[in-house]
């Protein structure tokens, strides 16, 4: 090894570090360290006169090892190895303390803040003279891609990148495409209606010849890395034959079973062969395996019988299909709060307390009742309209005993709806509201628009919803009157909300997706890559992040469609050199790190007796190396010696 | 609805808060004493309003209370009728979206208004904590005849004279004792509410 020239670079980071941190001492001190030829502080390292800094240094004073003071690496640490490899260095000479997140953000006395920061030094300044020099390597991309889940987020995501002339295959459980988007009337604040503006999308994503929709599917399993990944899909059998199969609907005509319909909330009655509902792409029933008389007890099979195209096949098994895809999208979309869980709103109780989603139902015109607002009695629809309507906000939300985050679309669902009833009832509609959330293009012009309609707005939340006399009332506090209210209704609407799709647990577990508190899906960086994941290759859309919107998830699943295609179009894509490796003459071939390794990159290869490690697939999390008990496997830029070192190092001050 | 007493030089009849009247320490004072420090954090949904069965008796509503209180109202508040109308069923608890102890926050106040004075002398409310204290330090436990003769004493007979068939009634039933029990370890009890009061004295 040639001489040790080390730099150090201590950032303030504006006030971020040098408030806490004595960034002149800790330099002072750096500067005194065994290897250090130069030691600097700068107000921000990551801008341009600092990164300046380094590369001049590196020319003009021979430095061969970079040890940068400022944010945690997963911050910069790839700004900084691009400076080193431009200023002729290779980027693994290069070692970053987190004196940042780790030090001056969570430490409350600055000599103490400061102390740590000198340890972390100390310990990157030993750890970083036994840096070797690392290449980066590539790989190809496949240039098909996935999207999971056929809502809205995901059949545009699914267009822009086939419209880009790429292969998708479109992947969705259900039976349809469509989503949560496909149950509702109208949408604001323009009012569009919504099937109108989504069935032409969720054909268009059937018929593109460079899309596969393959719906009443699943993902099983994925294997493999950004680039190269192996999807294994579940085809459920839907005991209809999709390529013979018309949609004339004579099946589910004849079929005599009805079960409550998922579509409408329980509003209706569906046939156990059924479609979800008229629209549906593609236009082909499935069969509800626990609900159909012909499984049950082996008798019926009206739909075989009756089928014009023989098509119902009762025989027909689920399928494995593994497709090969450079990248995925993962749009698995959101689950409304089931208020049962909560019995002071009544929902399930009283049959006229309905949620927010079963009115989508009622007021549309493919709905349960052709889309009249009316009352129910004894489980049955009569011809009343209610004279008053309250709708309550915030069902579920922001609630810690439900869900503590706002789920920011259910205020202008909510206005959207009680301009709805009032239009075709003219009921007087009261809007029991903590505070009303309209941040977006034209949302408090409709605000505006639904107050001017003469809906009452009650600022207080509904607190509970009791029936007296067939008379059901909501109690609340009319805080900005300061007094206590019960307000007689006919009919009561629940804004729920949005939560976590069911299953979402399992999604992340497939797609090495990470979680926040909230069971939404964790996105990589909060404001600058909010569809990336912490597995590259695979990005989220839509409201598996979150709630969102319409517009937002549209733009979500374009954005995510953007991603992908640059990852497609750039052909390769770099992968970490820090990998385990093997070293084959100290291996015993005990074959113990084989099941433990996570990404299943080790195989042992006979001949030689021994282990070996697929760079392509390691991911050097390490596994391996700690279960090594012959010691032959080591991690490059984590092996013993630097770690060591590290170690030693900071806590020897 | 009582309006905020408060004036400022020079302003019209309308309630205004003048600035030299709130007193900024009180919320502290008040979450200390509750162990509920999540007050600042209210959204003023009125959720414990709504849920609560007494709340049309109060003089303001719960949900007021607790703005009164992070605002530094703290006369208002003391002297407030509201706080004694809580039954303690803990709707309002069980409910509050941000998870605020309300009744917790009640208790302290009841506590907070016998300490510093605010409680007026014949209330029945005040009179019934007061006493209740009494028996239980005197006995170890609660003497239902002595509890009730003394709210009498505080706030008058009436009350007594109307209660009087339940009373028999739960004498018939062996419900109540007519003399008083003492526990064996009654200095034990009487030391720790004597220490329960000092804390609250020397807050």
């Amino acid at each position: 090894m040639s001489e040790v020239r080390i730099a150090v670079y201590v950032c303030h980071c504006g006030t971020n570090i040098a408030d806490k941190v004595d960034v002149a001492g800790v330099r002072e001190f750096a500067r005194r360290l065994p290897g250090v030829e130069v030691a600097r502080d700068y107000q921000y390292m990551c801008a341009d006169p600092g990164q300046e800094l380094l590369r001049s240094d590196i020319r003009e004073r021979g430095i061969n090892r970079v040890v940068v003071a400022s944010c945690s690496p997963r911050m910069h640490e790839a700004t900084f190895r691009q400076v080193l490899e431009s200023a002729g260095l290779n980027g693994y000479l290069f070692e970053m303390a987190n004196i940042r997140e780790h030090c001056s953000w969570v430490t409350e006395e600055s000599e103490l803040a400061t102390h740590k920061a000198r340890a972390l030094v100390a310990a990157a300044v030993k750890r970083v003279r036994f840096h070797a020099p690392l290449e980066e390597r590539y790989v190809e991309v496949n240039q098909k891609a996935l999207v999971v889940g056929g809502g809205i987020a995901g059949i545009e995501a699914a267009l822009k990148i086939a419209r880009a002339g790429k292969k998708v295959w479109l992947v969705e459980r259900g039976p349809s495409i469509g989503g949560k988007m496909a149950g509702l009337d109208k949408t604001f604040p323009t009012l569009d209606c919504s099937a109108c503006i989504l069935t032409p999308k969720m054909v268009e994503a059937a018929q593109h010849p460079k899309i596969t929709l393959l719906s009443y599917s699943e993902v099983e399993g994925v294997d493999g890395y950004v680039g190269n990944f192996q999807v294994t899909v579940r085809r459920k059998a839907r005991y209809v034959r999709e390529e013979d199969c018309t949609g004339c609907g004579t099946c589910y005509q004849k079929c005599p079973k009805k079960v409550p319909s998922e579509f409408d909330g329980g509003l209706s009655h569906r046939k156990a062969i059924y479609v979800p509902f008229p629209q549906a792409v593609p236009n082909v029933p499935v069969i509800d395996r626990s609900n159909c008389i012909r499984f049950q007890t082996g008798r019926c099979g009206a739909c075989e019988k009756f089928c014009p195209r023989d098509a119902v096949d009762f025989e027909q098994e689920d399928e494995f299909l593994t497709l090969e895809v450079g990248a995925v999208i993962v749009a698995t979309g959101y689950e409304t709060f089931q208020p049962q869980e909560a019995p002071q709103w009544g929902w399930g109780r009283y049959e006229n307390v309905l949620t927010a989603r079963q009115l989508e139902r009622l007021v549309n015109a493919s709905g349960p009742t052709g889309g009249k607002v009316l009352l129910r009695r004894d489980g049955e629809f009569t011809d009343e309209v209610p004279k008053s309507v309250a709708v309550l906000h915030c069902i579920g939300s922001r609630d810690e005993n439900y869900y503590p985050y706002c789920s920011r679309l259910c205020c202008m669902a909510s206005l959207k709806l009680a301009h709805l009833i009032r239009e075709k009832t003219g009921a007087q509609v009261y809007s029991f509201y903590i505070d009303i959330r309209s941040a977006g293009k034209g949302y408090e012009e409709f605000y505006t628009r639904v107050q001017a309609e003469g809906i009452q707005f009650i600022r207080g939340k509904g607190a509970e919803v009791l029936e007296r006399d067939g008379q059901l009332y909501v109690h609340a506090e009319d805080t900005l009157l300061g007094a206590y209210r019960e307000v007689p209704v006919d009919m009561v609407v629940l804004s729920t909300a949005v939560t976590p799709a069911p299953g979402a647990e399992r999604v992340a577990q497939i797609f090495g997706i990470q979680r926040g508190q909230d069971g939404f899906f964790l996105e990589s960086h909060p404001k600058l890559e909010p569809l990336k994941t912490a597995t590259e290759g695979i990005y989220i859309v839509g409201c598996c992040q979150g709630p969102k919107d319409i517009p937002d998830s549209v733009a979500q699943g374009a954005g995510g469609a953007a991603e992908v295609l640059s990852l497609l179009t750039a052909g390769r894509v770099q992968i970490s050199p820090v990998v385990a490796e093997i070293d084959a003459e100290a291996c015993s071939g005990c074959k113990v790190c084989v099941p433990l390794c996570p990404y299943s990159a080790i195989k042992y290869d006979e001949e030689r007796g021994a282990c070996g490690v697929n760079e392509a697939l390691c991911k050097g999390c390490g596994t391996c190396v700690a279960s090594c008990p012959s010691g032959a496997l080591s991690c490059r830029h984590f092996t013993d010696e630097q770690i060591y070192a590290q170690i030693e190092e900071v806590s020897s001050l | 609805m009582r309006a905020v007493q408060s004036q400022v030089p020079g302003r019209g009849p309308l309630p205004v808060v003048g600035e030299a009247d709130l007193d900024g320490k009180f919320v502290v004072t008040v979450m200390e004493l509750s162990g509920e420090d999540g007050l600042l954090g209210c959204i003023q949904c009125g959720t414990c309003t709504g849920s609560c069965q007494l709340s049309s008796w109060m003089d303001y509503t719960p949900r007021r209370i607790v703005d009164m209180v992070r605002k530094g109202l703290a006369r208002e508040v003391l002297a407030s009728r509201a706080i004694w109308y809580c039954a303690s069923c803990y709707y309002c608890t069980v409910r509050c979206p941000r998870g605020i102890k309300l009744t917790e926050v009640l208790y302290a106040l009841k506590s907070l208004a016998l300490a510093r004075g605010y409680a007026e002398p014949g209330a029945p409310a005040p009179a019934f904590y007061r006493t209740f204290f009494e028996v239980v330090g005197r006995y170890g436990r609660l003497y239902e005849p002595g509890l009730m003769i003394g709210v009498a004493l505080r706030s008058g007979f009436g009350r007594l004279f109307r209660l009087a068939p339940l009373g028999l009634g739960m004498l018939r039933r062996g419900k109540m004792a007519l003399l008083p029990e003492r526990v064996r370890a009654v200095d034990e009890v009487r030391a720790l509410m004597e220490r329960v009061s000092r804390g609250l004295v020397r807050r």
